[in-house]
C-alpha cells in the first residue's frame, strides 16, 4: 500500500479470527481500516461480536489468527504501558471505580505516566491535576469533580469516562456501546463533545453502537459487523430486522 | 416432588440417629441437666460487684489484645491476599499464598495462643500474637476471594491506562472492595473479642485467667460479673460497628 494511505489510517486489521470456544468463531477473517482523527462507528445488533472486536483491537483479547496495527505498530508486541499511549479502552459499563470521586477516576488516566511514590498515597503531580480539571471542564462536569461516581447519573458517568481517556492521551479511543443507554438528545450532546475532542486532541474514536438512528445522526464513518465479518457502510437487509436494531427510514 | 420427600426423610432420619448418639434422647440425663441449670443460675445471682476492679483490669487487657491483634492481622493479611489474587499473580505465587493462609487458618486460635505462650512466654503478648495469626489466615482468604470478584471491566479499563499491579491494588481493588473489607475486619474484631476472653485459660492474658480461677473455686457470683462484662463489651462493639458502617460505607442511592 502507499505511503499516503498509511498516514491516513489510524488502525488496521488483517484477517482477524477469534473464538471463545473452539471452532465457534465470533470474528471470521475481519479486515478493516479506521481513518485517522475521525469518529468511526461499528454497527451491528447485540450478540454479533462488537464487544469482542473492540477487546481484540484493544489488545485485551488475543486474536487466534491475524493481527491489529495501530499507527503502523503491532498491538500484540506492545507492553501494556506503551500500548496505553496508543489505545484507550472504555468498556460498556464504563469501568469506573464507584467509590472514588470523578476527579480521582479521571486521574486514573495518568497512571501509565506515574510512578509508585506519592501517587500510591493518592497525591498526583500538580500538572496532572490541572489536566484532569481541564478534561472534566471540556466534558462539562467540572462542578461534579468531587462527587463519588456512585452518586453520578448515567450521562455524568459517561463524561467522566471520556475525561479519563482524554487524560490518558492515547491516539485511538475504543468505546463499547458508548452513549447507548442515554436518550437521543443527551447522546448527541456527548457525541458532539467527543467529535470536538477528536479534532482538538487529534484523537481517533471508534464507537460500537446498535441504534441505527443514533448512528445516522453522529457518524463520520460507519462499519457494520455481521455474521463475524465487517462490511463498510450501513447494515444490509438481514441485519436491519434483527432485535435491538432500529430500522433506518 | 418424590425426590424432595425422600431427601427430607433421610436427612431427618440421619439427624435423629446423630442426636440420639450424642445423648439427646436420654430423658433422665436431660432432667438432671435442667435441675443443675436451676442450681447454677441461683448460685450466680446476685453477681458479686466487689470483683469489678480486678475483672475490669483483665477486661481492659482483653480489649487491648483484641484490637491490637485484629489490627496486626489485618495489616498482614492485605499483602498476603494480594499475592493470592489470581488476576495479578501466576498460579504458583497465588497458590502458595493461598496455601499459607489455609495452613494458618487450620490451627484454631486457642492453639495459636498456646504456641505463642511457648514461644514468647505467658501474658498478653502471646494472646495478641495468637489473635493476629488467626486473623491473617481468615482475612487473607476472604480478601483474596473478594479481589478476584472485582468487576473485570474496571480492571480492563484502568489496566488499559498503563496502570501497574500496585496501582490496580491501590486504585481498583481496595476502593472497590472497601465495603466488604471494613465489614469483614469489624466482624473479625467482634469475633476476636469473644475468642480472646478464653485465651487466659492457657495463660495468654486477659479475662480468661480470672474466669478460670472463679470456675475452679466455684465462685459463680464472681463469674457472673465477668460474663456480664463480656456482654457489655460485645454490645458496645455491635453499636460501634453499626456506627462505623453507617459512617463509612458506600451507600448506593443511584
Ligand atoms: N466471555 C465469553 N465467553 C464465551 N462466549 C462469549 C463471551 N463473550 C461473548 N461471547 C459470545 O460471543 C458472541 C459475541 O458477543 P459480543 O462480542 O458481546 O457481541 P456484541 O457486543 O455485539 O453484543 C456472542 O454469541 C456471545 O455469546
Ligand atoms: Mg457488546
Amino acid at each position: 500500500m502507499t505511503q499516503e494511505a498509511d498516514q491516513n489510517i489510524a488502525l488496521r486489521t488483517d484477517g482477524l479470527w477469534f473464538a471463545y470456544r473452539e471452532q465457534d468463531w465470533v470474528l471470521k477473517d475481519v479486515s478493516l481500516s479506521i481513518p485517522l482523527g475521525k469518529v468511526t462507528i461499528i454497527m451491528g445488533p447485540s450478540g454479533t461480536g462488537k464487544t469482542t472486536l473492540l477487546k481484540v483491537l484493544a489488545g485485551i483479547l488475543r486474536p487466534l489468527r491475524g493481527r491489529v496495527e495501530v499507527l503502523n505498530q503491532t498491538v500484540e508486541k506492545q507492553a501494556q504501558r506503551s500500548l496505553s499511549t496508543l489505545i484507550g479502552y472504555i468498556p460498556q459499563q464504563l469501568g469506573l471505580v464507584r467509590n472514588l470521586t470523578a476527579m480521582e477516576n479521571v486521574l486514573m488516566g495518568a497512571l501509565g505516566r506515574c510512578g509508585h511514590g506519592k501517587v500510591l498515597l493518592g497525591v498526583f503531580p500538580r500538572r496532572e491535576i490541572e489536566h484532569a480539571k481541564a478534561a472534566l471542564d471540556l466534558m462539562g462536569i467540572g462542578h461534579k469533580s468531587d462527587e463519588k461516581v456512585i452518586h453520578l447519573s448515567g450521562g455524568e458517568r459517561q463524561r467522566v469516562a471520556i475525561a479519563r481517556t482524554l487524560l490518558q492521551r492515547p491516539r485511538v479511543v475504543l468505546a463499547d456501546e458508548f452513549v447507548s443507554d442515554l436518550d437521543m438528545a443527551l447522546a448527541l450532546e456527548i457525541l458532539g463533545r467527543i467529535r470536538r475532542a477528536a479534532q482538538q486532541e487529534q484523537i481517533t474514536f471508534v464507537l460500537s453502537m446498535h441504534r441505527v438512528g443514533l448512528v445516522r445522526e453522529s457518524a463520520e464513518h460507519v462499519l457494520t459487523l455481521s455474521h463475524g465479518k465487517v462490511i463498510p457502510g450501513f447494515p444490509a437487509q438481514g441485519v436491519q430486522g434483527a432485535p435491538g436494531v432500529e430500522l433506518p427510514q | 416432588m418424590k425426590t424432595n420427600l425422600l431427601v427430607t426423610a433421610s436427612v431427618a432420619l440421619l439427624l435423629g440417629v446423630v442426636l440420639s448418639q450424642l445423648g439427646f434422647f436420654d430423658g433422665a440425663r436431660l432432667m438432671r441437666g435442667l435441675r443443675n441449670l436451676g442450681i447454677l443460675t441461683s448460685d450466680m445471682v446476685p453477681p458479686d460487684i466487689g470483683v469489678l476492679p480486678v475483672t475490669g483490669k483483665a477486661l481492659w487487657e482483653t480489649v487491648q489484645m483484641s484490637f491490637a491483634g485484629t489490627l496486626l492481622g489485618f495489616l498482614a493479611s492485605l499483602p498476603l491476599s494480594v499475592l493470592g489474587t489470581r488476576h495479578l499473580f501466576s498460579p504458583i505465587v497465588s497458590g502458595a499464598a493461598r496455601f499459607v493462609a489455609a495452613a494458618i487458618r487450620t490451627i484454631p486460635v486457642l492453639l495459636w495462643a498456646i504456641i505463642f505462650v511457648i514461644l514468647v512466654g505467658l501474658g498478653p503478648l502471646a494472646g495478641t500474637l495468637g489473635i493476629a495469626a488467626y486473623t491473617v489466615g481468615y482475612l487473607a482468604k476472604i480478601y483474596a476471594d473478594l479481589f478476584e470478584g472485582t468487576d473485570p471491566e474496571i480492571l480492563e479499563a484502568v489496566g488499559s491506562t498503563g496502570a501497574s499491579k500496585l496501582h490496580l491494588v491501590r486504585f481498583v481493588f481496595l476502593p472497590e472492595g472497601a465495603n466488604a473489607i471494613l465489614t469483614q475486619v469489624l466482624f473479625m474484631l467482634e469475633y476476636n473479642i469473644r475468642a480472646s476472653s478464653i485465651l487466659g485459660f492457657v495463660g495468654a492474658g486477659g479475662l480468661g485467667f480470672v474466669m478460670q480461677v472463679y470456675l475452679q473455686t466455684l465462685e459463680y457470683r464472681r463469674l457472673a460479673t465477668v460474663l456480664l462484662l463480656i456482654l457489655v463489651v460485645v454490645l458496645t462493639m455491635d453499636g460501634l460497628s453499626a456506627w462505623l458502617r453507617k459512617r463509612f460505607l458506600l451507600t448506593a442511592q443511584s
